[in-house]
């Protein structure tokens, strides 16, 4: 049995004026995506489908569900219960997967521990 | 276009003109703000809270660190569907090109539920849509994905043909209907799955393992998929309806060394 046709509403209603049914903003993919792009061969600009983003706001998600899953055993891994940008590093260094992140979170880590949360045992132990 | 109105590019080059015409703004290539360059931290938030248990904070610094990683993550794929366009002399990125690079740089177990996924936008933007991809047939992993039988090879026994995602019109259609309950009324029949709405066979042979498109229904469906609903109803898999067939969605889990339920199918060990 077929239902009525439920489109009409989605992209307005239900779920977020901004994203759409999407869980990250579209136009702010694009953006990222244009500036990877570059330009072809012959000067012009790099196009983008506008499916393209689609796909992105998709894997993002599962991107950052699995990077945050990873994390997290590695916070475990310290008997903590607050994901630290150190735990996301150690998931980023024990993934081949996430070898293309290794600058983003050397760089981070690098830039200071300012914010410190202290309701953590175990801190150092870190890899 | 902007610089097409001013008398010469003399104006536009010097960068001590000044305020010729008020366009200082025009003068050097604006820096890229924050938020060009990274996701919307709520946004990523609300992803990362979904795989987490309740009892998990998350640190400022750990969050604006997977906030980079989601940029450097669309580069990293664009940059890789951008040689192969160049390699193939075209101009415009796909859909099917972030797909493809997404499979050559390792992420090829993104790409069957990113094919859905795909599928069913374009399902919802209609029939125009669909020029991108879908004739002549894509080299792999773009316009076939609903017929590729390796990711569910893992889903456990007796999951055989029976639960492909047959390339079936109604069948979408009760997924859309259920995915979007919050709009359009239930589908009739027994909930069976602690009252949240799933994706329902409804009579239907075929059935999703996993449930990929409650994560095109926005905040409430995603979180069924990403461990709200294995939390609300554990084990409402596989013996719900007699038939075995939901097991993939929630109980199939091995991973369980990080104490915490999630349902994801594509994961990595």
């Amino acid at each position: 049995m077929r239902q009525a046709r439920p489109y009409s509403g989605i992209f307005c209603g239900g779920v977020s004026a901004r994203t759409g049914p999407h869980a990250l903003p579209l136009a702010r993919i694009k953006k990222i995506m244009k500036r990877s792009a570059g330009e072809t061969a012959d000067g012009g600009a790099r196009m983008i489908s506008g499916e393209a983003p689609v796909v992105f706001s998709k894997a993002c998600e599962l991107f950052v569900a699995e990077l945050t899953r990873r994390a997290w055993a590695a916070t475990l891994e310290g008997k903590r219960r607050t994901v630290h940008r150190e735990d996301v590093a150690t998931a980023v260094h024990n993934t081949d997967l996430f070898d293309f992140l290794v600058d983003v979170v050397n760089a981070d880590t690098a830039g200071g521990d300012d914010t410190h949360d202290v309701d953590d045992v175990g801190d150092g132990a870190l890899g | 276009m902007d610089s097409s109105f001013l008398p010469a590019g003399g104006a536009e080059n010097g960068s001590s003109g000044g305020a010729n015409n008020g366009v200082v703004a025009q003068q050097a290539p604006p820096p890229i703000r924050e938020q060009d360059r990274l996701m919307p931290i709520a946004n990523v938030i609300r992803i990362m809270r979904r795989v987490l248990p309740a009892h998990a904070k998350i640190s400022d610094d750990a969050k604006e660190t997977i906030q980079e990683c989601v940029s450097e993550y669309i580069s990293f794929i664009t940059g890789e569907a951008n040689e192969r366009c160049q390699r193939e002399q075209r101009k415009t990125i796909t859909a099917e090109d972030v797909l493809w690079a997404m499979s050559r740089l390792g992420f090829d177990d993104y790409v069957e539920p990113l094919s859905v996924y795909l599928h069913r936008y374009r399902e919802f933007e209609g029939e125009a849509r669909g020029v991108g991809l879908a004739p002549g047939g894509p080299p792999r992993g773009g316009g076939d994905h609903h017929h590729h039988h390796h990711p569910l090879k893992s889903r456990g026994p007796g999951s055989g043909a029976a639960m492909l995602p047959h390339h079936h019109h109604d069948h979408d259609m009760q997924m859309h209907a259920a995915m979007y309950g919050g709009t359009v009324p239930p589908p009739p029949g027994p909930p069976h799955h602690g009252g949240f709405l799933m994706p329902h066979p409804q009579g239907g042979s075929h059935y999703l393992p996993y449930p990929y498109e409650p994560t095109y229904g926005g905040e409430h469906a995603m979180a069924a998929y990403y461990g709200g609903a294995a939390a609300y109803a554990p084990g409402n898999g596989g013996s719900g309806d007699g038939s075995g067939r939901d097991g993939g969605s929630a109980s199939h889990t091995p991973q369980g060394s990080a104490g915490f339920e999630h349902p994801h199918p594509f994961a990595y060990k």
